[in-house]
């Protein structure tokens, strides 16, 4: 056996040092939810900041093309208005040459009233070119009107006599006028557009170096975070590690310990049965041969000595007998001398010898060559299950089946006691019986129910020595 | 007068002393040998060629089982007696299937191992009465409990006549000879009592015969 080690050295983790309290472990979790509620806020911040942003930038965007097509509408009204006017006024001057119908004076005055509406309409702006080209506009349509107010009112004969003159001297050189105006109208729309362009392309701008800026910050962050939060899981894992290392190893020394417990005491019994037998057992049965001996030479004549030695050979008897039952239930030699079949029908003819339940058993394949520690565990659990149903369920019946194949080795008991409730009884002797199953690499199951009668049954890993 | 040589093997000398002193006060019988294992008493029995050899069952290397099964595989001619505490079944049978012919309670050898020696010597067998009496005891309380009827109470009387004559050792031959009867119709018999008994094998008949007090 192993030299043991303290009990007490058992279960405790290494130091208690390393694993944090759970006062510092709250305040690293809160500084890390409040950080990344912040990385959070961040984030969302900059998303809807730039959202509205984009949308402030399109809308300018539109307004600046809108307030552009705005203009060049009015000013395309006014341009053709002042032209289908002048176009009016020289074939109403021209009317008798050209002998065709002659447009009605008040049409006529229509146009350029038309024509000062949309001038009207044109989209103010605060600019004092465009302001200096709506008064030019305005006061060229006011020198049409009111010259053409009185062309209108010519007669056939004024009109022949003077319509080249006034065409040559006024109405070519409005004409002229009207488009120079219009050109710088548009020249200066371009450039004005050119202008609001660049106003929103700057804005962009902002707008990118800003979301850049918050990015960068929250990306900044989130690594920083990252980095925190990989640091808080390793510590973690690192704790969560030391804590099941220890928690295995004294896990392991507790299985060990009680394996050790087993062994301790198989052999202990094994010791004891040993001595009793062959110490005590030995020379009381030496004794009885020589009572047996001494008996011969006392003549039978002699009664009363044949009565003493008799008494003597009785008393011996029943010592051998008693220390002989001892000795078999601490270690049953049944297994060494005949192996584990024979043993385990030995142990259910001896059980339905001293108690109301009758044992069978039945084994199918069994190596006579099985494992001593296979052997003893097998036996003891029998012996266990076999005397709780005797003993506890009033049992009238059991039936241990034994089978071997290639990697196993199976026990069953079953009984037709009264039962129990396995979940919650479950004394010594089980707690036993499990332990030495455990501890050869078996599993152990236990099925009842009150009123249900008892399986037990153990299977064991067979290793190279149990083979057949 | 040849006297009946004797090995002795049991691992205590205390024991084997005792056993001595019972075996020399007989004038027929001497102690050719002692032996403390199992492989002793092999290698023993090999040169000293004794005629019965009295035999612990709880021997260190090799037990007196393993021992008597090599004993009597070499050495037909040996009869083997097994000394036991045990007055079990499962003892019983793996001793008479390891080819003993005696079987002697170590608290009854005292008054009966001089009567086992010269019965085994005849090529009778020999069974501590005490055995019997457990072995009978555990049929009928089984019997009593499972309330199956004794499959002896089955046997024809020629049939228990034959079951007799075959455990205590007879062959076919001898038994057709002694019944008068041919050696197949023995044959019949034989196998008629081993299916009703349910045996399997000269050992468990010799047990069953044991059992029912047929023979000793």
């Amino acid at each position: 056996m192993r030299a043991s080690t303290s009990p007490n050295a058992v279960a405790l983790p290494t130091s208690a040092r390393d694993l944090p309290s759970s006062e510092h472990s709250k305040k690293i979790r809160g500084l890390l939810l409040i950080a990344f509620g912040w990385l959070l806020a961040l984030l969302i911040g900059a998303g809807v900041d730039a959202l509205f942003a984009v949308r402030r930038l399109d809308r300018a965007s539109q307004e600046v093309s809108r307030r552009f097509t705005a203009r060049n509408h009015a000013l395309g009204t006014i341009v053709v208005s002042v032209r289908v006017y002048d176009d009016q006024i020289e074939r109403f001057l021209l009317q008798d040459q050209l002998r065709e119908s002659a447009p009605d004076p008040a049409e006529v005055t229509k146009q350029i009233a038309a024509a000062r509406a949309a001038l009207l309409d044109f989209p103010p702006d605060r600019d004092p070119d465009e302001q200096l080209l709506l008064a030019a506009m305005q006061q060229q349509l006011q020198e049409e009107e009111t010259s053409c107010a009185i062309v209108l009112a010519w007669r056939s004969d004024l009109r022949q006599q003077r319509a080249y003159q006034f065409i040559g001297q006024q109405l070519i050189p409005w004409r002229t006028r009207i488009f120079e105006l219009s050109a710088q109208f548009s020249s200066l729309d371009e450039r004005k557009l050119a202008l609001e362009n660049l106003a929103v392309a700057a804005r962009f701008q902002s707008l990118e170096s800003r979301l850049v800026w918050l990015v960068s910050l929250a990306l900044i962050a989130g690594v920083l975070m990252s980095l925190v939060c990989g640091w808080y899981i390793l510590r973690l894992e690192r704790q969560a590690r030391l804590r099941y290392d220890a928690l295995a190893r004294s896990r392991l020394e507790l299985e060990g310990l009680s394996a050790r417990l087993v062994e301790a005491q198989e052999e202990e019994r094994r010791a004891i049965s040993r001595e009793l037998h062959d110490e005590v057992g030995q020379s009381l049965g030496a004794l009885l041969v020589e009572v047996g001996q001494l008996s011969k030479l006392v003549p039978s004549e002699d009664r009363v000595t044949q009565a003493q030695i008799a008494q003597i050979k009785s008393v011996a008897e029943t010592a051998v007998k008693s220390i002989r039952d001892i000795a078999l239930l601490l270690r049953p030699p049944m297994l060494d001398d005949l192996g584990l079949v024979p043993a385990l029908e030995w142990q259910a003819r001896e059980i339905s010898r001293r108690s109301e339940m009758e044992v069978e058993v039945h084994s199918e394949n069994v190596s006579e060559a099985l494992g001593d520690e296979t052997k003893v565990t097998i036996y003891r659990v029998v012996q266990e299950a076999l005397n709780n149903a005797a003993t506890h369920a009033s049992a009238k019946n059991a039936k241990v089946t034994i089978t071997q194949n290639s990697d196993k080795i199976t026990v069953e008991i079953t009984d037709d006691g009264h039962g129990f409730d396995p979940a919650r009884q479950r004394g010594m002797g089980i707690l036993g019986m499990e332990e030495r199953v455990r501890r050869l690499g078996g599993t152990f199951t236990i099925a009842s129910a009150p009123g249900r009668g008892a399986t037990v049954k153990a299977e064991l890993p067979l290793h190279k020595a149990d083979s057949p | 007068m040849r006297k009946i040589r004797i090995l002795l093997a049991d691992d205590h000398k205390l024991i084997r002393g005792g056993l001595r002193l019972l075996v020399e006060q007989q004038p027929d019988l001497t102690v050719v040998g002692e032996a403390n294992d199992g492989r002793e008493t092999v290698s023993l029995a090999k040169s000293l060629k004794p005629n019965v050899i009295v035999m612990d069952i709880g021997m260190p290397n090799l037990n007196g089982i393993e021992a008597a099964l090599q004993v009597t595989q070499a050495n037909p001619e040996i009869s083997v007696v097994m000394l036991s505490m045990h007055s079990d079944e499962s003892y019983v049978l793996r001793a008479l299937k390891a080819g003993a012919k005696g079987y002697l309670l170590k608290d009854s050898a005292e008054s009966d191992l001089i009567k086992a020696v010269h019965a085994v010597a005849d090529g009778k067998s020999f069974f501590s009465p005490a055995v019997s009496k457990v072995l009978l005891d555990d049929y009928v309380r089984k019997l009593k409990r499972s309330g199956a009827e004794d499959a002896y109470d089955l046997l024809t009387p020629r049939e228990r006549e034959i079951l007799q004559l075959v455990a205590e050792g007879k062959s076919n031959k001898d038994v057709a000879n002694l019944l008068n009867l041919s050696v197949y119709t023995v044959e019949t018999h034989r196998s008629n009592i081993m299916e009703k008994l349910n045996l399997r094998g000269i050992p468990e008949l010799i047990l069953f015969a044991v059992r029912r007090g047929i023979i000793s």
